[in-house]
């Protein structure tokens, strides 16, 4: 079983090293340790999304039954996006649970990763408050994902306003992950966001 | 010894078409003079109900896929996967089969039209020249160890081996698998699951879980709910009927509880989800504590005095209990409370007022509810001392067939408490009116009489006069058996006729 797990895995990983998209540096994946079962793939953020020019790490992990069953995907770098958890990383997608079939590779699993960032699903959404905002206030969506792309996948686009904002909650003695993550829940509101912190 | 003798009679009785599991134990012409009785017991003749094991489950499947292609002929494992798409509803599939578009029916279906097979053999052969690549595992394998089905998306036999097992095993699917290929909806039929699953315990479990699937989807079948019974009852048409299952188990046929005439399937749905719930607490807590007019913290009172002082460190309110509002101008004459009629206190008092008695309206007929459940679980001892009691009669001179009235007394004595039981659930859903007086009057009757019985049976049956027992007991169950049946015939009469109003 394992050892199918792992010849599956070792194919899947030439495909990917000889596949178009490494050429355009729009995918990777690279080994973690010895035994196949934990891989690290990076998407890069598709053009005319707010994570453009963003580099984003995902952990991959492979089960002793697959192919049969998915791999295990979540993002290690952070990000602002309706069907990903922006504090775990967990993604909601259908082809990771339900829908995943055994003639499906590690390479479709990153480009289908890369679909769901060019196409957000709001109303089936992992985390419920950038869902919110998505559907709500879609500009002050674009300017978070674009600046936590900034912060944490190194995307080009910088938001001073935003960036003194946080500043001001660093001064008062929170961690700069928390005053962001607060910030823009509470739709860059300083206000709020402080009360949210303090009360 | 007796009881077995008695048992194999109902056994013999069981394995054709049961009726009814009362005509199993008669053996006295009583109940020919009951109108109500005979008329039941007519009734339920109609309704012929089967008991199936598992493997007459199968045979009954097999029988309907037979009877559906005398007409079709279409190939048996599609006929399966198109049955089960139907919930095993033959005239369903066979207007839709006649009505429609045929492409649409298979697409609908999940199957590849049958129809168009042969261009698409004569396709895989064409491409089956050398070795194929397994889209799965990525070997290079020669044609003959790859398959697929009519979809023509093709597997090696090891990865559709190690594919249908998890399926199987881990996710618990039988005849709902489709093909391994992304986005590829076809079904997988049983026999070529048969084929290439080799492992015993997964092709038992898949079989388990085709005839699992089977009972439940069809309307007419259903699991005793007994545990670990393996058996399904079958019937001509589903409706809440009593039926019996050969483990010996009562059930209503329709929702799959105790039979519970005379409340109908729904009222006792809601029922017994109220009692599961918690929303009686939160009543208690209702109607037993009122809350800090300032702080709405949930009070409480232990004592005598009126002068409440909320406990709340934050809020120390001081206030009426009687009528909530604040304590100061009570002052030292508090009897002559002048906020009594103030609106707003009042309302609160009449909304406590509305949960204490509906909270004392349940609470009284879930306690008589409860209770008869209680004495029912009891009751199921007596058999046990009847049973001894009636060997003892035997050894003064009183013959077999003599001492069979106790044993009968006791299934009586049960049924009536069980009747009893589920009157309470109806009346509890019942409005007040003059149909429903006669109901409670019919309920007091019966519940008086079977009090009367079950004393007599736990009781008086150790006295020694035997013949005089034994005028009683016959008198009195006979008196509640026709006290039960007039109960019940007369609410089935207001169900029929429209008496019956309901509280919610």
């Amino acid at each position: 079983m394992a050892n199918m797990a792992v010849s599956r895995i070792k194919r899947e990983f030439k495909e990917v090293m000889r596949s178009e998209e490494i050429v355009q540096c729009s995918i990777k994946i690279e080994l973690v340790n010895d035994s196949w079962t934990e891989l690290r793939g990076e998407i890069a953020g598709p053009p005319d999304t707010p994570y453009e020019g963003g580099k984003f790490v995902l952990e991959i992990k492979v089960p002793e039954t697959y192919p049969f069953n998915p791999p295990k995907v979540r993002f290690i770098t952070r990000i602002w996006h309706p069907n990903i958890s922006s504090v775990t990383g967990a993604i909601c997608l259908d082809i990771l649970k339900d829908n995943w079939a055994a003639a499906m590779t590690l390479r479709t699993v990153l480009l289908s990763l890369q679909a769901l960032l060019a196409a957000a699903e709001p109303d089936d959404p992992q985390d419920a408050v950038v869902a919110y905002q998505f559907k709500d206030k879609y500009d002050l969506f674009l300017q978070t994902a674009k600046h936590w792309t900034n912060a944490y996948a190194g995307g080009p686009h910088t938001f001073p306003d935003c960036d003194s904002k946080i500043q001001r909650l660093k001064d008062m003695g929170i961690d700069e992950h928390d005053a962001r993550a607060v910030l823009s829940k509470e739709n860059w509101n300083l206000e709020k966001a402080t009360e949210c912190l303090f009360s | 010894m007796d009881s077995d003798n008695d048992n194999d009679f109902c056994d013999n009785v069981d394995s054709g078409n049961v009726s009814s599991g009362d005509d199993g134990d008669d053996d006295f012409g009583m109940e020919v003079d009951l109108p109500s009785s005979a008329e039941r017991q007519l009734d339920a003749d109609d309704y012929q109900y089967k008991v199936l094991t598992t493997d007459e489950i199968v045979q009954h499947q097999r029988e309907i896929i037979d009877d559906v292609n005398l007409v079709l002929k279409l190939p048996t494992p599609i006929m399966r996967i198109l049955l089960n798409q139907f919930k095993w509803d033959r005239e369903k599939l066979l207007e839709k089969y006649f009505d429609g578009n045929i492409e649409e029916f298979f697409k609908d279906a999940h199957v590849i039209n049958p129809f168009n097979k042969a261009p698409e053999a004569i396709r895989q052969k064409t491409t089956r020249s050398q070795c194929e690549e397994c889209e799965i595992c990525f070997s290079l394998l020669p044609p003959d160890s790859m398959t697929g089905l009519e979809c023509a998306h093709r597997f090696c036999l090891s990865c559709w081996r190690e594919y249908l097992t998890t399926k199987i095993v881990a996710e618990g699917l039988g005849q709902t698998i489709s093909c391994a290929a992304h986005g590829c909806d076809i079904l997988v039929d049983d026999v070529t699951v048969t084929k290439l699953v080799q492992d015993a315990r997964v092709r038992v479990k898949y079989q388990q879980l085709i005839t699992n699937s089977f009972v439940e989807c069809n309307q007419l079948l259903r699991w005793c709910p007994s545990v670990d019974c393996t058996y399904a009852v079958k019937v001509p048409y589903a409706e809440s009927r009593r039926v019996l299952c050969k483990c010996g188990h009562v059930f209503c046929f329709a929702c799959g509880e105790n039979w519970h005439d005379p409340v109908r399937c729904r009222w006792l749905k809601k029922w017994i989800k109220k009692c599961d719930d918690d929303s009686e607490t939160s009543n208690w807590i209702a109607a037993n504590t009122k809350e800090c007019p300032k702080c709405s913290v949930t009070i409480e009172k232990d004592g005598g005095c009126n002068h409440m002082v909320c406990k709340n460190q934050n809020c120390k309110y001081e206030f009426c209990w009687v009528c909530l509002s604040t304590w100061e101008p009570h002052g030292s004459s508090w009897y002559n409370c002048n906020r009594y009629d103030e609106d707003e206190a009042k309302s609160a008092r009449d909304a406590q007022e509305k949960l204490r008695s509906s909270l004392a309206r349940y609470l009284h007929y879930y306690n008589r509810y409860m209770n008869h459940m209680q004495s029912m679980k009891f009751e199921n001892k007596l058999y046990a001392s009847v049973k001894q009691k009636m060997e003892e009669m035997q050894q003064h001179n009183m013959s077999w067939i003599e001492v069979q009235f106790l044993k009968k007394a006791v299934d009586i004595l049960c049924r009536c408490r069980q009747t009893l039981m589920y009157t309470y659930v109806f009346a509890y859903y019942l409005k007040k009116n003059n149909q429903s007086m006669i109901f409670e009057d019919n309920q007091k009757d019966l519940e008086s009489a079977t009090e009367t019985l079950s004393e007599y049976l736990e009781r008086d049956i150790t006295s020694e006069n035997l013949a005089d027992i034994k005028q009683k007991v016959q008198d009195k169950y006979r008196y509640c058996e026709k006290r039960c049946s007039v109960l019940l015939k007369h609410v089935h009469e207001g169900y029929d006729t429209d008496w019956w109003d309901y509280t919610e």
